[in-house]
């Protein structure tokens, strides 16, 4: 990566030392099989306890904020202020009748949802949640992200399609060219830190930013770069206001209409799991991920930031993001097919790609803050 | 599209057939080229996060009520149509004259108003007022059609019962003259004859006086218990 100049000589701090839960795994290999095999046991119930659990808050989380945006107090019965109430909800899903369309294509309508979990958890391994919470850290991590977020799109569209509904298709269709429009853009703006980070590796690119977050290190291209990608990545995991796949009052339910308890549950568990990943990385990217807040010269200042574990820095991050996904849902109108395309290709995509250029320039000519000794 | 610039906004008026309407004329927004619309679009944007915001960050702003917990402060709005009533003055007479303009107003025939030639005053008197709570929409129809106001819509809502019988009574406790004419009747003596007492679910009515065995019959603020 010597061709990227100032980039490749970024201060590489005493940070701490990544260890991923995949290459535990490899170490014990030399101890014995089972050990290796018990290390990706570990790995498997981390992602899969996660999943649940994440799943769970979130939809509590966001059905308590949908009711204090709106004058509410949403859930208030089940438990304490209504802790259990998507706890009980998942088991009235769970105990649904699983329904197939007379003429659906069963095999495929089976399949779809757990394809669209499925590349939930396959990002969900290489979120990096602390140095040493973190599933496997490949050195192709950006690519293998952008190119597994693009794969969720498979699941909708055998949804829709698999359905035999006029609606569902649509829908799916809908939310096909949203995911692939918006990608892009996604990618764009991801690829405006690895500029700046010279690496793929996710692990490195939290640890380039000890010194300061790339989000303001980056004279303002870091900023727009991060807007480019909340922009695309809300509307890549079809939230509102980018919604249309499901659009209510014109499909129903888009491509889940003919989908009904656990098949159902599925697709609700992915949708709020890749909200959950879509903020843990714009917190990776452009927040520091699990980095504490460090500013230089204050050496006690980052000494007591320091205290703070990076596993709650990463959560602290990313709740807030949530929330902020959550907040432009309760406050801005869905937008009309049209309008979101033209938003894609004819607003964040020559953004993207202006603030890309601009940001080899800052790169080459080292023109970014706390550049490192 | 149709955008608006409501900075430009501008009040006038537009005579339309004769009259001058007062309008708020707003010119088009104008496209100012990319980057200042783009940068408009974001301002407004964050105008509209802050306004949410607001509303979050604000807890006191809350509508929801916690019933029943909330059982001993609840308070209903002065407007709430709870349930029918007959006006009383201060001395518990009603004001119904027995016309039958409500019973004629009432769009599903949930009243019935019975009325028979008083003896002592020998004009029209309301024998029974028998309202059907179970099939009463609570238009207020009968409230407005009133000429004598003589009814209000208002009160308590909890009423539920175990037996639909139950929701078919008799708003007037009395059998009788109302208050005006009640008043033009000389000596104490008259007047202690003028009325007859009836309970909610005497005379007309499905239960007839009688009681069903075993189930509370309606606490009512019309007619009390029976």
């Amino acid at each position: 990566m010597s061709f990227l100049g100032p980039a490749a000589a970024v201060a590489s701090p005493p940070a701490a030392e990544v260890h991923t839960l995949a290459t535990r795994a490899v170490e014990a290999l030399e101890v014995g099989p089972l050990e290796a095999t018990l290390y990706g046991l570990l790995a498997i119930v981390w992602i899969a306890g996660l999943l649940v659990v994440t799943g769970l808050a979130l939809i509590y989380l966001e059905r308590k904020v949908a009711g204090h945006f709106q004058c509410r107090l949403g859930p208030m019965r089940v438990g304490p202020h209504g802790v259990f109430q998507t706890l009980a909800d998942t088991v009235k899903l769970l105990v649904k009748e699983d329904f197939v369309p007379d003429r659906a294509d069963r095999v495929l309508h089976v399949v779809a949802p757990f394809l669209a979990l499925a590349s939930t958890m396959l990002l969900m391994v290489i979120m990096p949640f602390s140095p040493t919470l973190q599933v496997a850290d490949m050195n192709v991590g950006v690519i293998y992200v952008t190119a597994i977020s693009g794969f969720s799109v498979m699941g909708i569209l055998l949804a829709g399609w698999s359905s035999n509904n006029k609606w569902s298709l649509i829908g799916a269709m809908r939310a096909g060219a949203q995911i692939v429009s918006y990608g892009i853009s996604a990618t764009l703006a991801l690829l405006v830190v690895v500029l700046f980070s010279g690496t793929l590796r996710l692990s490195e690119i939290v640890q380039s930013q000890a010194d300061g977050w790339w989000i303001w290190r980056a004279h303002g291209v870091g900023l727009v770069a991060f807007l480019v990608y909340l922009v695309a990545s809300t509307a890549e995991i079809n939230r509102t206001p980018f919604d249309i796949p499901e659009g209510e009052s014109e499909l129903t339910a888009g491509f889940h209409t003919e989908y009904s308890g656990i098949r159902f549950a599925f697709f609700f568990l992915a949708e709020f799991i890749n909200m959950f990943l879509v903020a843990g990385f714009a917190a990776t990217f452009f927040f520091g991920g699990w980095m504490p807040f460090h500013v230089g010269g204050f050496a006690a200042f980052n000494a007591t930031m320091d205290v703070v574990p990076p596993f709650v820095w990463f959560g602290a991050k990313t709740c807030v993001l949530i929330f902020v996904i959550m907040w432009f849902r309760w406050t801005f109108p869905r937008l009309r097919v049209d309008q979101l395309m033209r938003l894609e290709w004819k607003v964040l995509l020559p953004i993207g790609f202006v603030n890309l250029f601009a940001a080899a320039f800052v790169v080459l000519y080292g023109f970014y803050f706390f550049a490192g000794p | 599209m149709a955008f608006y610039d409501p900075k430009g906004a501008r009040a006038g008026v537009r005579a339309v057939g004769g009259l001058e309407i007062p309008v708020l004329t707003a010119p088009r927004l104008k496209h100012r080229g990319f980057l200042p619309d783009l940068l408009n679009g974001l301002g407004s944007l964050l105008a509209g996060m802050r306004v949410t915001l607001a509303t979050v960050i604000r807890p006191s702003r809350i509508v929801t009520r916690q019933y029943p917990e909330n059982r001993a402060t609840l308070k209903m709005y002065e407007r709430y149509r709870a349930v029918l009533r007959l006006v009383r003055d201060g001395q518990e007479r009603h004001l119904c004259t027995g016309c039958r303009g409500c019973e004629k107003a009432c769009p599903n025939g949930s009243i019935a108003v019975e009325t028979a030639k008083g003896a002592i005053t020998g004009k029209n008197e309301l024998q029974s007022f028998v309202w059907r709570f179970d099939t009463c929409t609570f238009c207020n129809l009968c409230v407005v059609a009133c000429p004598f106001d003589a009814l209000e819509m208002k009160g308590d809502f909890e009423h539920a019962v175990f037996d639909r019988r139950l929701l078919v009574f008799n708003l007037n406790t009395y059998a009788g003259p109302h208050a005006a004419l009640w008043d033009k009747v000389e000596g104490e003596e008259q007047r202690a004859r003028l009325a007859q007492k009836i309970g909610p679910y005497d005379g007309p009515v499905p239960l007839n006086g009688a009681q069903l065995p075993g189930l509370p019959a309606r606490a009512t603020e019309s007619g009390g218990k029976a």
